[in-house]
């Protein structure tokens, strides 16, 4: 059994890796469930072995993948604590966000090759959750929007200032109008505890949506 | 006695130089001001260039004309960074500027700095702040500056810091005048004592410290009321004078170093806080009297001394602001009595806390009847408010006779010291010496409740309508005492009764036929009767007992006298406020009334003046009506009114004082009248009370109605006042019967007659529907309660929740099944005060906060009881409303605003309260300017008694809290949230409670079974070890200090980085430390101790399969590294030398063990034999949650913990074992002790061992089924389980145990199961909040 540190650089690459691959399909999928944009636009496909909606328009693919870019050099270093899928309404207040709550394990460690297979596993579990997740959220109200937000460690966003990882497309900070959500209600939707990671998924939802 | 000099003096300079005296109007302009030197500033600085910040943090005030001018040094102060007070407040002001002062300032100003213009001149000439002390305008001003850095001093634990004396710098003689009062007891002394014995400074730096402290605070006393000196001089002899004299000379030697430090001190620049603690010291004995004041509102005396103080004190709370923090005091005051001889300790002294309740009896006698000033001084508090704004501040405390009570009181208080001492003749020399050190030390300790409590203590003291409310509790308790006397004496007479009897039996003579009748009627309809007996306007009838002119006029009770009018005042907008109320009756809808704030009060002008008074000039009086007569009532006016609006509605309105004397005479004849009758009584309040008379009415064979008319005539015939008497079958029944009686008469409400009768009331009479709640029921299109008979049970519960659902249910249809209760249970505990807050900072309001938050710990405290609910209750001066309300000192038009939070556990500390409320109160975010009134509650109430109570108070008290606490801790550390977090290794010598030379093994983890399990051969436990360091606060000072150095280090160090350490592995080092470590005194052991010993003994009898114990070290692999490292070398070789002795297994120790093993049992169950059974108890209740089955076992060992199939284990000495053991965790945390078994850094979340939600399911099913009613703690260890899952971010399975729990005891038959849920769910909804700022969706 090899005992990796948080140091080690492979490991934290490994973990941003896996984890920006499924936060890309995921953010698909919730687009597609929450029909923030019409069904007609995605398309089925298979990921971690199961059916999965991704989106075929290239700006909003684009969009995401640039997002993820630069959410992957803060997964990392283990500086993203949340990072939140939020649908807002017309008037940009959110009505939904989706949070994917990352912690590193108490013990981290990369022991075998069962790992991989392990892992992905366990986001399959999320990947079913999220494609069900209607069932028990409340439909969303017409013209609905979204956005990504990171919610990072103490003094990350310093960081992030200086290294722009992509050029015209920065980080800003959210607006509370966008962050504060009436009355939320949580309604947890997964929790996965694996060797390198630790994720939870929970949606929390506006109680009056209209 | 010397000290009573002391105190008087004190409450003359506190009150009568006026300086002190700060109400909302000045606070108001000062601010005003501020903020104008504020603005100026920087123009200023603009205009002259040249600026530095040479005095920031410097205030100053100038006293008369000094050269440069006032307006000059203003400018300076402006320039370079100074603050400028045009008003002087003791609390702020750091620095007084003079060039001379009149003899009468210098009094006054005993204890401030008095500086010389030139220090500000020469200042911004050095270009730096020059040391004030050579421009000090009265080098002896120093000496009253002692007491504020004796405080800073000892809170610092005083010691080198010393330093040698130095008399040079100040003259002995110039110290010793300063603090020799004229008292004659005084005159009798040797003048220069300190001389003879210079050094005892330096040797008992603590004691005389404190006892400085106390004294020093009024330095210069001069009685001038010799009216209470004379009972001091009896005292006088005896007192034996070598006690004084000592007492003296630690004065006297103690003042050396501190002047030392004072100057060393000031010189490093701590003006501020120097003076502010200053400052503080000297307000406080006046609060400390007050204090104990506040504590026997039943007395006559006290209630005088209570009104007294406001004029010292709660009309400046400014000055008392400046609090300094409870722990350091505290340390204080343990610190303090460290170096007292056994001698001293044994003595009784007088506990500060306890001492108001039970004055000793002695001097009781002695002290002087109180003044025959009562109604004078009550008068003169009540036109208090008038008086303040009509004359000068300064003239408020010039009535001599308001100034007495309260130095009688001190009196009284060093009296009982004396008379302790006295008691004890053969002891006489040592007692003698000992009063001297106990009174001080009780003083400091007062001083120490007076800095914290002593605002609040004042307005309670001081609020006449919390006095009578307080009543309530004094006539439960008289009830209660009526019940025990009979228990006590067996058979008790019933005059009334008796009485009752006789008429019976007379009027069975007169006429058999009737008799017959009435006997049967009684026995066949009446089975249970009860009496609700209420006297009709109570404080009206009782004002006018004796004046029977009044009779039959509207009168009503109010502090305004006169035509209900006020002069008008700066700033207050009655007529607004007036219209505010009037809409607010008027529309019952106040979200809508607020917003109509605004409406120009011409429009409603509600104001007719038919006798023309000139509206500016004088304002209608907001004095409230606390009673009114019915022939008022007639007229409109109701309780609760403005008096001046009900004088324009009844013209002829006569008003009536308080006389509390009199209530409680009254209230007190009528209670004792009805306990002729009987002692199923239950106080409701002051004038009202219920009477089971059923077993009365059975045994004398009567009517209800002839019961009711014996009682009410024997009423009025004893008080002269009337009550009415409602009687139902049951306590709701009674009390409606009543409001038909009313008034002067009595109703009996047949069981026949409750359907029609109840059907036509409004459901606001019902008890229990407010005007909320009406509103609601209105909403609802429910009006009358037989409306309400139409709605469902299950619609009402939904709406109004289980229990009150039910209640409304049940009550409409006349149905309640409460019984007379003589003793009641509490609800809630909560202090309130919403009169005269203003505050202008943040951090005056938190200290307030935590003042009221001891307030709360003392009602606790007092009630013996602990909360859980923490409510903050908050008025904030509506957008709008005027700055100052019309009232004086009011809270005028207030929104109300509340915020609750739960307590992982139950407290009754001030403190964790405070760090409540204060979190609250920045979380709603308010302007603390605008505060006008603060409320904390507590609610979620349990007993003290159920467990073991310790004199400390603060040491946790049983397993259960414990376990909260550490989750407490958790949460309000912010650490990382697991639980292990807060489990620290830590030296387990510190704990251990035997003396070392008892080397038996604990079986404190003979619970856990893996072990055994996993190696049969040997059956052995493994051992826990990781150890709960309690928080900080929790840890008792002195026990800490005993420690050596090295241990006290790692425990303090455990404090601070408490989320990183995790236990990694069995903890040696207490191998090293223990033979260092002195045998910690018993009495104090606990503070860090916390396992109790009965509830490790319980496992084994239940699992004889593992008698042995073992010592076991985790896998070397499982040990993390980072920990490893920390560790210090010894450690570190003890632990690898651990596991390399691991093969050597020694058979015999294992034996010896196994021998030893009974004996301890024995032994120990002596111990906590009270707990053992408390615990069998709760298993043999087959409660599955705490019933480990082999399944769970397994489970919990294999699932997340990793642990390699064969694990290492090691053996060693008897004596290690002992110590590891015995403070292990397992024994505080024998519940779930699988989690704590495992050595990974964090375990899973486990709820008596089950991780897995399959077995957590099991578990809680089977819970659900074979229970019927749910313990208490079962319950909080599910909700730990929850709030542990959310710390350990695992919401998934919180919710499917959410959801799974709620199909469960939704569905359960039970309704307790589904309140079970209910109480789950509200707790987790909390801690989610806590924790995500959403709760959970629970569909």
């Amino acid at each position: 059994m090899t005992t990796l540190t948080r140091q080690d650089l492979n490991f934290g690459q490994v973990v941003a890796d896996i984890l920006c691959e499924f936060l890309e399909v995921a953010i698909h999928l919730i687009l597609y469930v929450r029909e923030v944009y019409p069904s007609g636009i995605f398309q089925k496909r298979k990921k971690y072995s199961v059916p999965v909606q991704m989106s075929c328009h290239p700006e909003l693919n684009q969009y995401i993948q640039d997002t993820l870019h630069c959410v992957k050099p803060l997964i990392e270093k283990n500086d993203a604590e949340k990072v939140v899928v939020v649908i807002m309404d017309k008037e940009h207040h959110p009505v939904e966000r989706f949070v994917f709550e990352i912690s590193q394990p108490t013990l981290l460690s990369i022991s075998s090759d069962t790992l991989l297979s392990h892992v992905e596993q366990l986001l399959r579990a999320f990947i079913l959750k999220i494609s069900v997740c209607d069932a028990v959220l409340n439909s969303n109200p017409p013209g609905c929007s979204f956005t990504v937000l990171v919610h990072t460690r103490d003094a990350a966003t310093r960081n992030m200032e200086k290294v722009q990882v992509i050029k015209d497309f920065p980080w800003i900070v959210a607006d509370e109008q966008e962050v504060h959500m009436q009355e939320p209600r949580l309604i947890p939707l997964k929790t996965m505890t694996s060797d390198i990671v630790k994720m939870q998924l929970y949606v929390e939802e506006r109680a009056h949506k209209t | 006695m010397s000290r009573d000099g002391w105190m008087k003096k004190k409450a003359n300079a506190g009150g009568d130089n006026g300086w002190a005296e700060r109400g909302g109007y000045m606070a108001a302009k000062v601010s005003k001001l501020d903020e104008q030197f504020k603005l100026d500033a920087p123009r200023e600085k603009q205009k002259e260039g040249a600026c530095s910040s040479i005095f920031t943090g410097v205030s100053i005030y100038v006293n008369g004309y000094t050269e440069p001018s006032a307006d000059e040094l203003r400018r300076l102060m402006m320039l370079h960074g100074g603050q400028f007070h045009v008003y002087y407040s003791r609390s702020k002001t750091t620095h007084i500027i003079a060039n001379n002062l009149p003899n009468s300032k210098i009094q006054e100003l005993k204890g401030e700095k008095v500086i010389k213009p030139e220090w500000i001149t020469d200042s911004v000439k050095a270009g730096h702040l020059l040391p004030y002390l050579q421009y000090q305008l009265y080098a002896k001003q120093k000496g009253p500056l002692f007491p504020g850095v004796t405080l800073r001093q000892t809170s610092e634990t005083a010691g080198p810091s010393h330093g040698p004396l130095q008399p040079s710098i100040h003259p002995p003689q110039r110290s010793a005048l300063n603090h020799e009062p004229p008292s004659p007891s005084f005159n009798s002394i040797p003048p220069y004592p300190s001389h003879s014995r210079p050094s005892q400074g330096n040797v008992q730096p603590q004691s005389i410290q404190q006892s400085s402290a106390a004294r020093f605070i009024n330095p210069q006393s001069s009685h001038t009321d010799p009216r209470h000196r004379s009972p001091l001089h009896t005292y006088v002899p005896s007192n034996p004078h070598p006690n004084l004299l000592q007492q003296q000379q630690q004065r006297a030697g103690q003042q050396q170093p501190q002047i030392n430090s004072s100057c060393s001190r000031s010189r490093s620049g701590c003006k501020e806080a120097e003076l502010k603690i200053n400052g503080l010291l000297q307000t406080s004995p006046d609060m400390l009297s007050l204090s104990k004041t506040t504590e026997m509102q039943e007395d006559p005396l006290p209630l005088t001394n209570g009104h007294t103080h406001l004029v010292n004190g709660a009309l400046n709370p400014e000055e008392l602001s400046p609090v300094t923090d409870k722990p350091s005091v505290d340390r204080d005051k343990s610190s303090e009595e460290e170096p007292q001889s056994p001698a001293g300790r044994s003595q009784t002294k007088p506990d500060p806390y306890e001492f108001p309740h039970s004055p000793p009896k002695q001097s009781e006698q002695r002290l002087p009847p109180p003044p025959p000033t009562y109604q004078e001084a009550l008068k003169a508090t009540e036109s208090h408010a008038l008086l303040k704004q009509l004359r000068p501040p300064c003239q408020v405390n010039s009535n001599p006779e308001q100034t007495s009570p309260l130095r009688l009181n001190g009196g009284h208080h060093s009296f009982s010291s004396d008379s302790t001492a006295k008691l004890d003749p053969p002891t006489e020399k040592s007692s003698s010496s000992s009063s001297s050190s106990s009174s001080s030390s009780s003083k400091s300790s007062a001083q120490l409740l007076a800095q914290t409590g002593g605002l609040i203590s004042e307005y309670y003291s001081h609020s006449r309508l919390h006095q009578i409310s307080t009543w309530r509790t004094g006539f439960s308790e008289y009830v209660n005492e009526l019940h025990s006397k009979r228990k006590a004496a067996g058979a008790t007479s019933f005059p009334g009764k008796e009485r009752l009897r006789k008429s019976v039996a007379q009027q069975s003579a007169d006429s058999r036929a009737v008799c017959l009748s009435v006997c049967s009627g009684t026995c066949a309809s009446v089975k249970s009767c009860i009496l609700h007996v209420d006297m009709d306007c109570f404080f009206v009838s009782v004002g006018i007992r004796h004046q029977p002119e009044l009779k039959g006029k509207p009168v009503a009770v109010t502090s305004n006298r006169g035509e209900g009018r006020v002069a008008r005042r700066a700033g207050a907008n009655p007529q607004l406020e007036l219209q505010y109320y009037q809409r607010r009756h008027t529309h019952p809808q106040p979200e809508k009334a607020d917003e109509d704030l605004y409406r120009t009060p011409s429009q409603e002008s509600p104001e007719s003046h038919p006798n023309g008074v000139d509206q500016d000039a004088s304002a209608l009086s907001m004095a409230e009506i606390a009673s009114c007569s019915y022939e008022a009532r007639q007229a409109g006016v109701r309780n609760g009114m403005f008096f001046g609006k009900a004088k324009q509605l009844c013209p002829s309105l006569q008003s009536v004082p308080y006389d509390f004397e009199a209530y409680k005479e009254v209230a007190l004849t009528m209670y004792e009248t009805l306990a002729g009758y009987t002692h199923d009584i239950e106080a409701l309040s002051c004038d009202e009370v219920l009477i089971d008379g059923s077993a009365l009415l059975a045994e004398l064979g009567v009517s209800p109605d002839d019961l009711a008319k014996a009682i009410r005539a024997d009423i009025k015939e004893k008080t002269k006042c009337c009550a009415s008497v409602g009687m139902g079958s049951n306590i709701l029944l009674a009390r409606l019967a009543t409001r038909k009686a009313k008034p002067e008469g009595q109703y009996f409400l047949k069981s026949e007659e409750v359907d029609d009768f109840i059907r036509d009331l409004p459901v606001t009479s019902l008890p229990g529907v407010g005007p909320v709640m009406g509103r609601k029921l209105a909403a609802m299109g429910v009006r009358s309660c037989g409306d309400l008979q139409q709605v469902s049970l299950s619609q009402l519960q939904k709406k109004f929740g289980p229990r009150t659902g039910q209640t409304l249910f049940r009550f409409c249809r006349g149905l309640d099944d409460r019984p007379v209760r003589y003793e009641k249970e509490r609800k809630s505990v909560s202090a309130e005060m919403n009169y005269n807050i203003r505050f202008s900072r943040v951090d005056e309001a938190e200290c307030f906060l935590t003042n009221l938050s001891m307030e709360v710990q003392k009602r606790l405290q007092e009630a013996g009881l602990r909360g859980r609910r923490v409510t903050l209750k908050v008025m904030v001066r509506k957008v709008g409303a005027p700055l100052e309300p019309a009232k004086y000192g009011g809270h005028g038009i207030c929104d109300n605003l509340a915020r609750t939070v739960m307590l992982a556990q139950s407290t009754d500390s001030g403190q964790l309260i405070a760090a409540a409320v204060i979190k609250l109160f920045h979380t709603m975010k308010l302007q603390v300017q605008d505060l006008r009134g603060i409320g904390i509650m507590v609610q979620l109430l349990e007993g003290n008694h159920s467990v073991q109570q310790d004199s400390t108070g603060s040491r946790t008290r049983s397993i259960k809290e414990m376990l909260l606490n550490k989750s407490l801790n958790t949460r309000s550390s912010n650490t990382d949230a697991a639980d292990n977090g807060t489990r620290q290794e830590k030296s387990s010598s510190t704990a251990a409670p035997h003396p070392p030379s008892t080397p038996e093994p604990v079986p404190g983890t003979s619970r856990d079974q893996q072990a055994s399990r996993r190696t049969p051969k040997h059956s052995r436990a493994r051992l826990n070890l990781s150890i709960e360091v309690p928080s900080p606060s929790q840890v008792d000072r002195s026990v800490l200090e005993a420690l050596p150095a090295e241990l006290r280090e790692q425990v303090e160090q455990s404090w601070t980085n408490r989320s990183h350490r995790r236990s990694p592995s069995p903890q040696p080092r207490s191998l090293k430390t223990r033979p260092t470590t002195p045998p910690c005194p018993p009495t104090s052991a606990p503070a860090l101790y916390t396992p109790p010993v009965g509830t490790l003994v319980l496992q084994i009898p239940n699992q004889p399969d593992s008698p042995g114990i073992v010592l076991e070290l985790p896998n070397f692999s499982q040990v993390d590294p980072d920990v490893f490292a920390a560790l210090p070398k010894e450690l570190q070789e003890e632990l690898k030398s651990a596991y390399n002795r691991v093969t050597n297994v020694q058979p015999q120790a294992k034996m010896s063990v196994e021998q030893k093993n009974p004996l301890l049992q024995l032994k120990q169950s002596g111990v906590g034999l009270g707990r053992v059974k408390r615990r069998y108890k709760r298993k043999n209740a087959a409660s599955p949650v705490k019933r480990s089955s082999p399944v769970k076992r397994r489970h919990a060992a294999i699932s997340p913990a990793k642990t390699l199939p064969s694990p290492v284990k090691s053996r060693e000495p008897m004596n290690i074992i002992k110590t590891e053991n015995n403070p292990s965790t397992s024994a505080s945390k024998p519940d779930v002790p699988e989690t704590l078994s495992k050595f990974i850094p964090r375990p899973a979340p486990a709820l008596a061992g089950a991780c897995d939600l399959t077995d957590i399911k099991t578990l809680l099913r089977e819970w659900v089924t074979t229970i019927t009613e749910p313990m208490e703690e079962d319950i909080l260890q599910v909700v730990k389980y929850c709030t542990d899952l959310i710390d350990d971010k695992d919401l998934e399975k919180l919710d499917l145990i959410i959801k799974y729990m709620k199909r469960l005891m939704q569905q359960s038959v039970e309704s307790v199961w589904s309140m079970a849920f209910d109480f789950i769910l509200d707790n987790v909804q909390v801690v989610v909040q806590q924790a995500y700022g959403s709760t959970l969706k629970v569909a």
